[in-house]
C-alpha cells in the first residue's frame, strides 16, 4: 500500500497515529492494570489513581496463584483437550469433506448440509440435555464430556473450510493416483492432506480459538480436578481467596498468560489463519 | 475411477465419524430438549407431560422477552458501534505499513485470546463504583467518579461495552483482511483520477467490502443471540433481569429454579430463533457471491 | 513458515494423543469407589471454597485428620461458593451425587431434594449424645425422618468497625431511625455506611426477613407460611417491610451499586476499611482471625443485630437466627456406610463444633459450653451473648421458605424493588405468583 502512503498530507498522519494509539491503549490498558495490581498488596487496590506503584512487589501473589490455582494441571488439561479436539476435527472434517466433495453419491449434498447445520445451533442450548445424556452414560467428569461437544461444534466450520479448500485442488492429481492403483484412503491421506496444509492450520487455529476459553461446559460437566481446564482456576480462586484481591489478580494474569504469549510469538500466522477462516472460507 | 469414487462402503466409512458426532452431540440433545420441553420435569424425581403449557408460559414470561430484547440491542450495538470503528481502524491500519502495522494488529487482537472468565472478572473490577478503574479515570479528569455502572438502566450498556471491547480485534481483523484483498490496481486508478483518501475509502473500499461487511453483520447477530458466558460471569442477568440473555436464562431456570422442563422449552425456542435468524440473514444476503453461513467463531 | 507451524502442530497433536492414551488407562481404576484392597474414596462436595480460613479450614482439618486415622480412606473435595454450589448441586441431584454434601435445612433447598429421594436417611437416635441444640434438627426432617445434620446456628448481624465508629464518635444505633440517620452521617464523612452483597439477592432477602421479624414479632412465622402457601403477600407487614427496605436503600445505607456486587466485593469493602458496616451472617465471625484482613480492621470488628423499628412488635431481644447449613449423605452412594461414618466423625463434639469455635467461626448447632476457653474473640462472645440473651429467634428467612422458583424470583426481584425499578406492590405480586 505504499502508493496510498504517498498521498498522505501532514495533518492526517499524526491523526492516524493518534487514533491507532488510542485504540491500542483502550485494548491493552485493562491488561496493564491487571498486571499492575497483581503485583501489589490487596489494600493497595483501594486507590483513586489509575495505577499503583506497589510499596513492595508482591511476587508471592503469583507463587500462591501458581500453587493453589493448580496452574500446571489445568494448563496440561487445557492443552490436552484442545489438542485432541483439533486433531479430531481435522481428521473427521477432511474425511467428510472428501466424501461430500469428491465422491459420487446421491445424498452427498444432504449430508453436507446436515453436518453444516451444527453451525446454526447455539451451543448453550445443548447444555441441559447433554448433561442428562452424559450423566446417563457416565461421561460426566471425563475428558469425553468436553471433547465431544468441542469437536461437534467446531466440526461444521472445519468441514466448511475443508470443502472449499478442496475445490481448488485439481482432480487430475487424483486421477493419476488412481491410475497408479491408490485406494481412496491413500488418496486422502497421502495426496490430498499434504496439499491442505494451510487450511489445516486455519482449521486448527479456529478450533483452538473457539474452544480454548470455553467455560460453561467445563463448569457444568466436570467436577473433580482431573480434567478441569484453565479458565476454571479463576472461578475457583475467587471463592478460595475471596478476601485477597491481589492474588485473584495474579491468578487472572497467570491464566491469561499462556494464550497471550503463544499468540504474540505466532501472531502473524494466527491472525492470517483466523482471517482466512473468517473471510476467505 | 468412477467405480472407486462411488464405493458406498468407503463413502460410508468416511462420513460415519462426522455423522456420529452430529447425531450424538447435536441431534440427540435437541430431541431430548423437545421431549423434556413438554414435561414439568423439575430435574429429578417423577414428571408428567403437560403439553404446550411450558410454551404458553414462555409467551408471558417477561424475563424471556427481556433476554431477546437484549440480544437485539447487543446486535445493534455491535453493528452500529463496534463495526464502524473496526472498519475505520482497519482502513487506517492498512495505510500504515511496515512494522507498526503488524504491531498494532497484534495488540488489537490480544483481548480475543484471553479467556472470558478472566475478562469478565477483570471488568467486574473495572466497573466497581468504589475503586474500579473506570470511575478512577473519571476522577483523574476531575469528575466525581461515583457512577454505578451496573444500575438497572446502564447495566446492559456496561455488558455491551465489554463485549464490544473483547470482540473488537476479531471484527477489525476480518475487515483488515478484506481490505488487504482489494486489488491495489483499483487504488492506483483512483489515485490517477485524483481521488483523495476519503473518496477512495467511500467509493472503493466500502463498496468492495460489502460482502465482508455482510459476513460480519451476520456474525454479530448470531453471536449476540448466543451470548452467555460473559453475562453469566459478569452480572448473571442482574440487577433484576435487566441484563438477561436467553442462554443464561435457560440455564438459570433449569439449574437454579428447578424447572428443567421449562429450561428445555426455552432451549427449543432458542434453537428455532437462531435457525430463523440465520436463514433470514442468508436470504437477505443471498444474491451475494459470499457465503454468510460461516457464522461461528464470532467474538 | 507454514510448513514449520504445521509440523509443530502435528507433533503436538501426536504427543497429545499419546498422553491421552496414558491418561485414560489410569482413569478406570480411580472411577471405582472401592477397590479390592479395601481402599475407599469418599467424595465430599462442599460450599466452602476457602480452605484456609474459617469454616472451610475447619472442614479441611477434619478431613485431613480422618484420612490420617483411616489410612484406607481417601477423601476428595470439590468446593464451590454458595451460588455455584447450589446450581451444581441441582445438576448433581439429577444424576448421582458425591457421597457427602453440604445441604441447607430449609424448604427452598431441601423440599425438592428430599422429594427426589437423593439423600440418605440418618438414624436420629445415633445423635442423642451429640449435643444438638433442641429444635436444630427440625429443618432437616421430613415426615419425622432425619436426612441431614445442621452445622451452624446462623445469626444475621451488622458487623461494624469499632475503631472507625469511635474515631468518628458514631454510636451503635438502637432504633431503625437512628440507623438511617447514622447512614447519612457516615456518608457525609465520605465513607460507605454499609457494604451489602446485593448482587446475590439472598443477603438482601435475609435483610428483608430481619426487618419483617422486627415488625411482625412472634407473628413472623405464621405470616410467612401463610403467604407462601397462598401466594398472597399483601399482608401489611410485608408491604411495610419492603417499603422500609426501599427507604433504606434510598437513604444510601448501602454502597453505590450494591445491587450488582457480589459477596467478595462487599466483604472486601468492609475488610479494607472502605465501609463502616457489613451485613452478613454469623459465619463471618472468623473475619476476626483472618490474616488476609489488615490487622487494624480485623481486631476491631464488632457486631450488633437489627435495631428495633418504631411501631414494630419485635423487641431488641428477638433476633433473626436459624439453623441453615449442614451436611447430608447421598442416598445412592456406593460407600454409604463409610460416608455416614465420616459424617458422624465430623459431628463428634470435639470436631466440627469445637474446631469451628477455636477458629472463630460463629456458633455451631451443638452445645458449646464445654470448650469455652476465654480466648474467644470479642466478636464471638458478642454472638454468644446475642443468642443467649435472645427472647426468641426468627427461624428460616423468607426467601428460603418457599419452593426454589420462589427463591429465584424473590432474590432477583428484591434488587429491582430496592433500587426502585418496580413498585412494592408489583414486587409482592410477582413473588407471590411463584408460590402458586
Amino acid at each position: 500500500m505504499g502508493f496510498a502512503g504517498k498521498k498522505k498530507n501532514k495533518i492526517t498522519k499524526p491523526l492516524l497515529w493518534f487514533v491507532l494509539i488510542a485504540v491500542a491503549v483502550i485494548q491493552i490498558f485493562p491488561l496493564v492494570w491487571l498486571v499492575d495490581f497483581s503485583l501489589a498488596s490487596s489494600t493497595e487496590m483501594f486507590t483513586n489513581g489509575l495505577l499503583v506503584i506497589p510499596e513492595k512487589i508482591q511476587w508471592g501473589n503469583y507463587a500462591k496463584a501458581f500453587a493453589d490455582g493448580n496452574f500446571l494441571l489445568y494448563l496440561k488439561n487445557s492443552i490436552l483437550i484442545n489438542g485432541l479436539a483439533v486433531v479430531l476435527v481435522i481428521l473427521v472434517s477432511i474425511m467428510a469433506a472428501f466424501a461430500c466433495r469428491r465422491m459420487r453419491w446421491k445424498l452427498s449434498g444432504f449430508v453436507k448440509t446436515l453436518l453444516l447445520m451444527g453451525m446454526m445451533i447455539p451451543i448453550h442450548a445443548t447444555l441441559l440435555p447433554n448433561y442428562k445424556i452424559y450423566s446417563q452414560l457416565g461421561l460426566t467428569d471425563t475428558v469425553w464430556a468436553l471433547l465431544i461437544p468441542y469437536v461437534a461444534f467446531s466440526l461444521p466450520q472445519g468441514l466448511f473450510l475443508m470443502t472449499s479448500f478442496m475445490e481448488s485442488i485439481p482432480v487430475e492429481l487424483e486421477e493419476a493416483a488412481v491410475m497408479d492403483g491408490c485406494g481412496i484412503y491413500r488418496i486422502i491421506f497421502q495426496i490430498i492432506t499434504p496439499m491442505l496444509k494451510s487450511s489445516i492450520a486455519t482449521v486448527a487455529i479456529m478450533t483452538f480459538l473457539n474452544n480454548w476459553n470455553e467455560f460453561m461446559m467445563a463448569s457444568t460437566y466436570l467436577s473433580s480436578e482431573k480434567w478441569k481446564t484453565l479458565p476454571f482456576s479463576v472461578l475457583e480462586f475467587t471463592g478460595e481467596y475471596s478476601s485477597n484481591y491481589a492474588v485473584q489478580f495474579a491468578v487472572m494474569a497467570l491464566t491469561a498468560a499462556p494464550a497471550v504469549i503463544v499468540y504474540i510469538i505466532l501472531n502473524k500466522h494466527i491472525t492470517k489463519g483466523a482471517a482466512m477462516g473468517a473471510v476467505k472460507g | 475411477m468412477k467405480k472407486l469414487y462411488s464405493n458406498k462402503l468407503v463413502i460410508f466409512s468416511l462420513v460415519l465419524p462426522g455423522i456420529i458426532v452430529f447425531l450424538f452431540a447435536i441431534l440427540a440433545p435437541i430431541c431430548l430438549s423437545v421431549y423434556y420441553g413438554f414435561t414439568d420435569y423439575s430435574g429429578m424425581g417423577a414428571y408428567s407431560f403437560i403439553g404446550i403449557e411450558n410454551y404458553r408460559q414462555l409467551v408471558h414470561d417477561e424475563a424471556f422477552w427481556t433476554s431477546l430484547k437484549n440480544s437485539l440491542l447487543l446486535a445493534v450495538g455491535f453493528i452500529c458501534i463496534q463495526h464502524p470503528l473496526a472498519l475505520i481502524v482497519a482502513a487506517v491500519l492498512d495505510k500504515l505499513g511496515g512494522k507498526a502495522e503488524g504491531f498494532f494488529r497484534c495488540v488489537y487482537f490480544i483481548p480475543n485470546v484471553i479467556s472470558v472468565a478472566v475478562i469478565a472478572y477483570l471488568w467486574k473490577f473495572i466497573y466497581n463504583p468504589d475503586f474500579g478503574l473506570l470511575n478512577n479515570i473519571i476522577k483523574v479528569f476531575g469528575g466525581k467518579g461515583d457512577i454505578n455502572w451496573f444500575s438497572n438502566e446502564t447495566a446492559i450498556w456496561a455488558v455491551l461495552l465489554v463485549l464490544i471491547w473483547h470482540g473488537f480485534g476479531w471484527g477489525m481483523l476480518i475487515y483488515y483482511t478484506g481490505i488487504k484483498n482489494i486489488d491495489p490496481v483499483l487504488y492506483e486508478a483512483a489515485a490517477i483520477d485524483g481521488a483523495n483518501q476519503r473518496q477512495t475509502f467511500l467509493k472503493i473500499t466500502l463498496p468492495l467490502m460489502k460482502p465482508v461487511i455482510q459476513v460480519n453483520v451476520t456474525m454479530a447477530v448470531i453471536s449476540a443471540l448466543k451470548q452467555m458466558e460473559t453475562v453469566y460471569l459478569l452480572t448473571n442477568g442482574g440487577p433484576g433481569n435487566s441484563t438477561q440473555f436467553t442462554a443464561n436464562y435457560l440455564y438459570q431456570q433449569a439449574f437454579k429454579a428447578f424447572k428443567y422442563g421449562y429450561g428445555n422449552a426455552i432451549g427449543v425456542i432458542f434453537i428455532i430463533i437462531c435457525l430463523l435468524a440465520t436463514v433470514f440473514l442468508n436470504k437477505v444476503f443471498e444474491e451475494r457471491d459470499i457465503n454468510p453461513r460461516r457464522v461461528k467463531g464470532a467474538a | 513458515m507454514k510448513r514449520r507451524i504445521l509440523s509443530i502442530l502435528l507433533t503436538a497433536a501426536m504427543a497429545v494423543t499419546l498422553l491421552a492414551g496414558c491418561g485414560s488407562d489410569g482413569n478406570k481404576d480411580e472411577g471405582k469407589s472401592e477397590s479390592a484392597d479395601g481402599k475407599v474414596t469418599l467424595k465430599v462436595f462442599s460450599n466452602l471454597p476457602d480452605r484456609k480460613n474459617g469454616q472451610g479450614l475447619v472442614e479441611q482439618m477434619i478431613i485431613d485428620e480422618y484420612m490420617k486415622e483411616n489410612e484406607n480412606v481417601n477423601i476428595e473435595v470439590e468446593a464451590l461458593d454458595e451460588e455455584a454450589y447450589k446450581t451444581k448441586f441441582k445438576a448433581y441431584s439429577m444424576e448421582g451425587m458425591p457421597d457427602v454434601v453440604s445441604i441447607w435445612g430449609q424448604p427452598s433447598f431441601l423440599d425438592e431434594v428430599l422429594e427426589a429421594g437423593v439423600l440418605a436417611e440418618l438414624d436420629e437416635s445415633d445423635y442423642s449424645d451429640y449435643g444438638f441444640i433442641s429444635g436444630s434438627l427440625e429443618g432437616f426432617k421430613k415426615d419425622g425422618k432425619l436426612y441431614g445434620l445442621p452445622r451452624n446456628t446462623d445469626v444475621a448481624a451488622f458487623y461494624y468497625n469499632e475503631k472507625m465508629f469511635k474515631d468518628n464518635k458514631w454510636e451503635v444505633p438502637a432504633t431503625y431511625d437512628e440507623l438511617l440517620d447514622l447512614a447519612k452521617t457516615i456518608k457525609d464523612a465520605g465513607i460507605i455506611p454499609l457494604a451489602m452483597d446485593g448482587g446475590d439477592g439472598w443477603p438482601m432477602a435475609v435483610y428483608l426477613s430481619d426487618i419483617l421479624y422486627k415488625l411482625a414479632g412472634s407473628d413472623y412465622a405464621s405470616i410467612v407460611s401463610e403467604a407462601v402457601s397462598s401466594g398472597d403477600f399483601t399482608n401489611e407487614n410485608f408491604v411495610k417491610a419492603t417499603e422500609l427496605l426501599k427507604k433504606t436503600a434510598d437513604a444510601g445505607l448501602f454502597q453505590n451499586g450494591y445491587d450488582s456486587q457480589d459477596y467478595g466485593t462487599a466483604q472486601n469493602l468492609f475488610t479494607n476499611g472502605q465501609a463502616a458496616m457489613f451485613y452478613m451472617g454469623s459465619w463471618e465471625a472468623s473475619m476476626a482471625l483472618n490474616e488476609d484482613i489488615p490487622e487494624e480492621v480485623r481486631t476491631n470488628i464488632r457486631m450488633f443485630t437489627m435495631p428495633v423499628i418504631d411501631g414494630g412488635k419485635g423487641t431488641a431481644a428477638d433476633i433473626a437466627a436459624w439453623n441453615g447449613g449442614g451436611y447430608g449423605v447421598s442416598a445412592n452412594s456406593e460407600v454409604k456406610e463409610e460416608a455416614i461414618k465420616f459424617l458422624n466423625y465430623m459431628y463428634q463434639k470435639d470436631k466440627l463444633s469445637k474446631y469451628g469455635w477455636e477458629n472463630g467461626v460463629g456458633m455451631s448447632a451443638q452445645d458449646q459450653t464445654e470448650y469455652m476457653t476465654g480466648d474467644e474473640t470479642e466478636l464471638q462472645m458478642q454472638f454468644v451473648d446475642a443468642v443467649n440473651d435472645a427472647a426468641s429467634v426468627s427461624g428460616t428467612p423468607v426467601n428460603d421458605c418457599g419452593p426454589s422458583s420462589f427463591k429465584t424470583s424473590i432474590e432477583s426481584q428484591i434488587q429491582n424493588v430496592s433500587n426502585g425499578s418496580i413498585s412494592v406492590e408489583d414486587f409482592l405480586a410477582t413473588i407471590g405468583k411463584e408460590c402458586k
